[in-house]
């Protein structure tokens, strides 16, 4: 009897934890919640007209243009960005190297959260939505369909990345047990999503290998899937920069006292791989231009479009970032970081939309409810990743259980 | 029957052959700029 009263007590407890947590912090009238709310109403309104009445009611989508700005940005691009968690994984749990230790917790939660909303907006991009289902369970396997290994991958990777933050997740329950298991997972979990990440990171660009004919010569190439995977690594890097700046800034008063210098130091580093990684990918891109000899396609309009995503938003934030390495200057760095980033969108968008079906009569252009729709997906990803983070140990591994019963 | 020069660079893949010449010797480069000894410990720009 008393053992029963003792286990109603503890979840009683547990339920009056969880509840408290759910309860919203710190001031609601802030810059990012005035413009977030507003947004994500409106996208919440155009989601339930695109559920009720199909895609045709919201989106420019056509039968020549299948695929828009929700595959181009969210899916394609957002999952490129996400790359920083297999990167700092590989470093901090296989390679050892402590000194990117702090930042390995909050980099799988951007990833993990990149995941689920950016490709879970896929959902939103299917004609019958119902049918994600089917690659998962057996419905029609399509074994040599690129898009069923991104879909397996996708899937697989959200539960690796999940085992891989759930150390953070069992410290703020209180389970420390619990947490030692989760905790003993992480090289196995690490291990088998560096695996997964390599192969789906190329494996979105051979999606577009089947496009041939319809993507402009100067970005289509055999060896996309090569090309999205080494831009995945300067991708994720600088998305790392960019997301720990702003963290940092954000959530100082979260920091264990000293992080903000050793985030600074981190930089350089991070700094440094990315400098090298757009350097091979410069390479790539012009041995590809070559060999393909598209010198005369660069005279017009298309031309100057290529060279200024290959040579303004690739080389220069290259050189950008070795200069601020050897300079020890973070501004440039941060910089070189919000242009490479800039730099990913573009490639992103020009081979998924801008350059695909480049010569048609009527070209696709996202119409402001996709631009929402947008908006929102990442504003929703911005409130989940607050709410983590005021509430679990995200800014380097904590001792201490918030959960306490 | 076609033929080709054999200085010409464009058709003999010569240039390309530069370019991964050019690259070795400039990844080595910048390997070294990034690796050089850092600059006096002063607090990083901002």
């Amino acid at each position: 009897m008393s053992k029963q009263k003792t286990l109603s007590s503890e979840v009683r407890a547990f339920l009056k934890f969880l509840w408290s947590e759910m309860k919203p912090r710190g001031k609601a009238l802030t810059p990012f919640n005035v413009i977030s709310v507003p947004i994500m109403i409106a996208g919440l309104v155009i989601l339930v007209i695109r559920f009720t009445k199909g895609l045709g009611a919201v989106t420019n989508l056509s039968q020549d243009f299948p695929w828009g700005f929700w595959i181009g940005f969210d899916v394609v691009t957002g999952v490129a960005f996400a790359g920083g968690a297999y990167l700092i994984t590989f470093v901090v749990y296989v390679m050892r190297v402590e000194k990117y230790h702090s930042i390995a917790r909050v980099t799988v939660l951007n990833g993990l959260l990149a995941y689920i909303f950016y490709a879970g907006a896929l959902v939103l991009d299917l004609g019958r939505p119902w049918n994600i289902i089917n690659p998962i369970i057996g419905n029609s396997f399509g074994y040599n369909s690129v898009l069923f290994l991104v879909s397996w991958h996708f899937l697989l990777y959200m539960i690796t990345e999940f085992i891989e933050f759930s150390p953070a997740v069992a410290e703020w329950l209180g389970w420390p047990k619990v947490r030692k298991f989760l905790h003993s997972l992480t090289l196995a979990a690490v291990i088998f999503g560096i695996t997964l990440s390599t192969l789906h990171q190329s494996g979105l660009g051979a999606l577009f290998l089947l496009a041939k004919s319809k993507i402009h010569p100067l970005w289509y190439t055999e060896f996309i899937p090569i090309l999205f995977f080494v831009s995945s690594i300067f991708a994720g890097l600088s998305m790392v920069i960019f997301e720990g700046t702003i963290s940092h800034r954000v959530f100082k008063d979260r920091l264990e006292p000293g992080a903000h210098e050793s985030f600074n130091k981190i930089i350089f580093g991070l700094a440094k791989g990315a400098a090298i990684s757009m350097f091979v990918y410069y390479f790539f891109k012009a041995l590809i231009f070559i060999h393909e000899g598209h010198w005369s396609m660069i005279r017009d309009a298309w031309g100057l479009w290529y060279l200024l995503e290959v040579v303004g938003l690739v080389l220069v934030p290259c050189f950008m970032f070795a200069y601020g390495v050897r300079h020890r200057s973070l501004g440039i760095i941060r910089t070189a970081s919000v242009l490479t980033m800039l730099g990913i969108i573009l490639n992103r968008l020009n081979i998924s939309v801008i350059a695909f079906n480049w010569n048609a009569a009527v070209h696709y252009y996202p119409s402001w409810m996709e631009i929402v729709v947008t908006l929102m997906v990442i504003s929703a990803e911005i409130w989940v990743f607050r709410w983590v983070v005021t509430r679990m140990p995200v800014f380097g591994p904590s001792r201490e259980f918030a959960f306490t019963s | 029957m076609e033929s080709y020069s054999y200085v010409n660079i464009f058709e003999t893949k010569g240039l390309e052959y530069l370019l991964l010449i050019c690259f070795l010797v400039l990844f080595v480069v910048l390997v070294r700029y990034l690796s050089a000894p850092k600059a006096p410990a002063n607090k990083p720009k901002t």
